[in-house]
């Protein structure tokens, strides 16, 4: 039962991940990375609950305060207050983009292989999933032009690392993981700051066009 | 209290004072004295583990050892430097009316808030804690960079601030698959995440994990110390960020993010042998190296060209350590000390003549500096001399180590192409300076400078700085020596 909830959760992840690929609504991308970080909140009350590490339900607590609640706010109260909802053309477009996905999630449980064999036979499909996650998103980094869909291409990746920490280690030091927790937080403020100065100096949250200095 | 935690409180509460403003040579003398006090504190710490005490906190979570010593008076020799430095620059921006209240506050409390996160990097022995430091020198630094708030800062600041937080996603993911390569024998709490731990128990670590976690740590930490390919964003941020910050990052940061490397490169060494990391450091290094070198050749920017030499200077020491014999670590280990003896001379000559001109650029700075800015002409002159590694100066001998141990050991071919590298780097960059300096000058009727040469306090500053990394050259104090015998001991030896 336990295992069946834990796959389900990471496959979930790994669902929101391509969706985020396949969408063009700012609104809706932000909406989908809430629920990607709830299903990892549930990831950490499972195996909790399971394996009765308390400590767990502090780091998933958090997660649902910080990550599905306060930064889809934070994030929806920028593009609000700066009035741009939509994606434009991605450098590659959307069919193709899920085809590349497709192939980076092949290599992301290609490399799960590797890790050994534990006592639960969920650990190897959430690493296999927090894989292709990282993956998908430097993707979503290097292809997208919006600021706002980066800052969601770095919190996936943040996601990623997260459900590898949930899923194959007996739990960080639970400082260490309110520490990192704080310093994500003011990265995500500090990029909604610079986010706004962007806007108001381009006219245009497109990052493409901050382009003028090379060599 | 400890005087480990005073080396750290002191630049934090500095910093504290300076966000909250106030009269303008308070402001001064509390960011100078407090940056001098710090470091005179981490001289006491260096001097405390010398006597050979181990300094440490937190249960072992902050602990002192040869390589942190080093790291730490290097880091917080800078940060005076920075701080006097950035007095004089401020106030010649000030007298053209260019600094707002804002920024003021800013800079009083940034330039101690990033020295407190560099040597919390130094002294920690928690790979968790480092990682919690690394990201707090990221987030320090952001509006250093976005300071001047020009187009370009802000183009500048984004790609620092996503590439940053990319490459610390990939050292946190490095540091959970280090964690998970042997959950059962690191143990719970906080002790799991201690280097010194890892090092204990390396032999029983799960290979194929612990190499993987090796590869993201490294490359998430080489993003911050800006080995290629990952160095995109340091000519840009170089470049926008005000020269008393530029030296935080070209030295400071350089070193508090190889100190990085280097300890993961330890834990992957204990347990995998000198091989696995040891090539991938030797790769990176060397790229960097071959990358700068057309940079360099074809560079616009009188600060990006500082960037360049900078991927440059941490190519050389991940070459020095990725070679593999205990003479590379160590000329490794002295090329960082002459790096942070030169660098600073370097940044604040370039500094003052970008200030003097309003512009960094090659163009609008106009050849032949030589006769409208005499003092920072001949101290760019003399720091390009050291940062090149020519003869007599320090940064010479520890490149004639490295080379030495590489020809000696099994990477002699590696070694000649970083041989040739290095000599094209040498000529490309004594040819910008020699242009910027010495070139004829511009147009007789656009001769007059912008804003005339005048000694204050910057300039003493460099000169006094400048004085330092000369004779540096001939005369190392023994302490000094002593401290980087003892971190190669532990780049080498493991503790």
């Amino acid at each position: 039962m336990t295992n069946e909830l834990l796959i389900l959760c990471a496959a979930g992840m790994l669902v929101t991940a391509y969706l985020m690929v396949g969408q063009k609504a700012l609104f809706t991308a932000i909406r989908l990375y809430g629920v990607q970080s709830l299903l990892l909140a549930i990831v950490g009350v499972t195996i909790a609950v399971a394996d009765s590490r308390l400590e767990l339900l502090v780091t998933a607590g958090l997660t649902v305060a910080l990550k599905t609640i306060l930064i889809p706010w934070f994030l929806m109260r920028v593009i609000d207050r700066i009035g741009i909802h939509r994606e434009i053309e991605p450098f590659l477009n959307v069919p193709a983009s899920l085809l590349v996905c497709v192939g980076l999630t092949v290599v992301g449980y290609r490399v799960s292989t590797g890790f050994p064999v534990a006592a639960r036979g969920a650990s190897h499909h959430l690493i296999g999933v927090a894989l292709s996650m990282l993956l998908i998103g430097l993707f979503l980094m290097v292809t997208r032009k919006k600021a706002i869909t980066q800052i969601l291409a770095l919190l996936t990746v943040e996601n990623a690392v997260f459900l590898v920490a949930v899923g194959v280690t007996p739990g960080m030091p639970l400082i260490v993981e309110l520490g990192i927790s704080f310093d994500v937080i003011l990265a995500v403020l500090i990029l909604g700051v610079l986010v706004h100065r962007i806007v108001d100096r381009f006219e245009s949250m497109d990052v493409s066009r901050l382009s003028k200095l090379k060599g | 209290m400890d005087l480990l935690l005073w080396t750290l409180a002191v630049p934090l509460i500095t910093a504290a004072i300076g966000t909250i403003g106030g009269l303008r040579r308070l402001n001064d003398l509390i960011l100078v004295a407090g940056l001098a006090i710090t470091f005179a504190l981490s001289l006491a710490t260096a001097g405390q583990f010398l006597r050979g005490d181990v300094p440490a906190a937190f249960g072992d979570a902050l602990r002192v050892d040869g390589l942190s010593a080093l790291v730490l008076v290097l880091c917080a020799f800078v940060g005076v430097l920075s701080a006097a430095y950035g007095v004089g620059y401020l106030r010649r921006n000030e007298s053209r009316g260019l600094v707002t209240w804002r920024m003021r506050r800013e800079f009083y409390g940034l330039i101690p808030a990033y020295v407190f996160a560099m040597l919390l990097v130094a002294t920690s022995n928690n790979l968790g804690i480092l990682w919690i430091a690394v990201e707090l020198t990221t987030l320090a630094s952001v509006f250093l960079v976005t300071f001047h708030d020009r187009d370009t800062s802000l183009e500048a600041a984004w790609k620092f601030l996503v590439l940053g937080s990319l490459g610390l996603g990939f050292a946190l993911l490095g540091t959970v698959l280090l964690f998970a390569s042997g959950p059962s024998q690191l143990g719970e709490g906080m002790q799991a995440l201690h280097w010194t731990r890892f090092i204990q128990v390396a032999p029983e670590l799960h290979p194929f994990t612990l190499r993987l976690g090796v590869v993201f740590a490294l490359i998430g930490y080489g993003t911050k110390a800006g080995l290629a390919p990952m160095h995109t964003w340091k000519p840009d941020a170089y470049r926008e960020a005000p020269s008393p910050a530029g030296m935080l990052m070209g030295v400071g940061m350089v070193n508090a993010a190889l100190y990085c490397i280097l300890r993961i490169h330890l834990i992957s060494k204990a347990s995998l042998g000198p091989e696995f990391s040891g090539s991938l450091l030797l790769t990176l290094g060397l790229l960097s190296v071959l990358i700068a070198t057309p940079f360099i050749l074809v560079q616009w920017d009188l600060k990006r060209l500082l960037a360049y030499s900078s991927i440059e200077h941490v190519g050389i020491m991940a070459v020095g350590v990725g070679i593999g014999v205990e003479a590379g670590a160590f000329g490794a280990l002295l090329h960082m000390t002459y790096h942070s003896l030169a660098k600073p001379v370097a940044f604040a000559s370039a500094g003052t003549l970008a200030q003097l001109h309003s512009s960094s650029d090659f163009k609008r700075i106009g050849n032949g500096t030589f006769s409208r800015a005499p003092i920072a002409s001949l101290l760019l002159v003399l720091a390009a001399l050291m940062i090149t590694g020519s003869p007599p100066f320090g940064m010479f001998f520890s490149e004639m180590t490295i080379l030495k141990a590489g020809f000696a050991s099994a990477h002699a071919k590696a070694t000649s192409v970083f041989l040739a590298a290095l000599v094209v780097l040498f000529c490309g960059f004594a040819f910008q300076i020699g242009r910027l300096v010495l070139g004829p000058s511009r147009d007789p009727s656009d001769r007059r400078v912008p804003f005339p040469e005048r000694f204050d306090v910057g300039m003493a500053t460099a000169i006094v700085a400048a004085i330092v990394a000369a004779v540096s050259a001939f005369y190392l104090p023994g302490p000094l020596m002593s401290l980087i015998r003892s971190a190669t001991h532990v780049v080498w030896g493991g503790v």
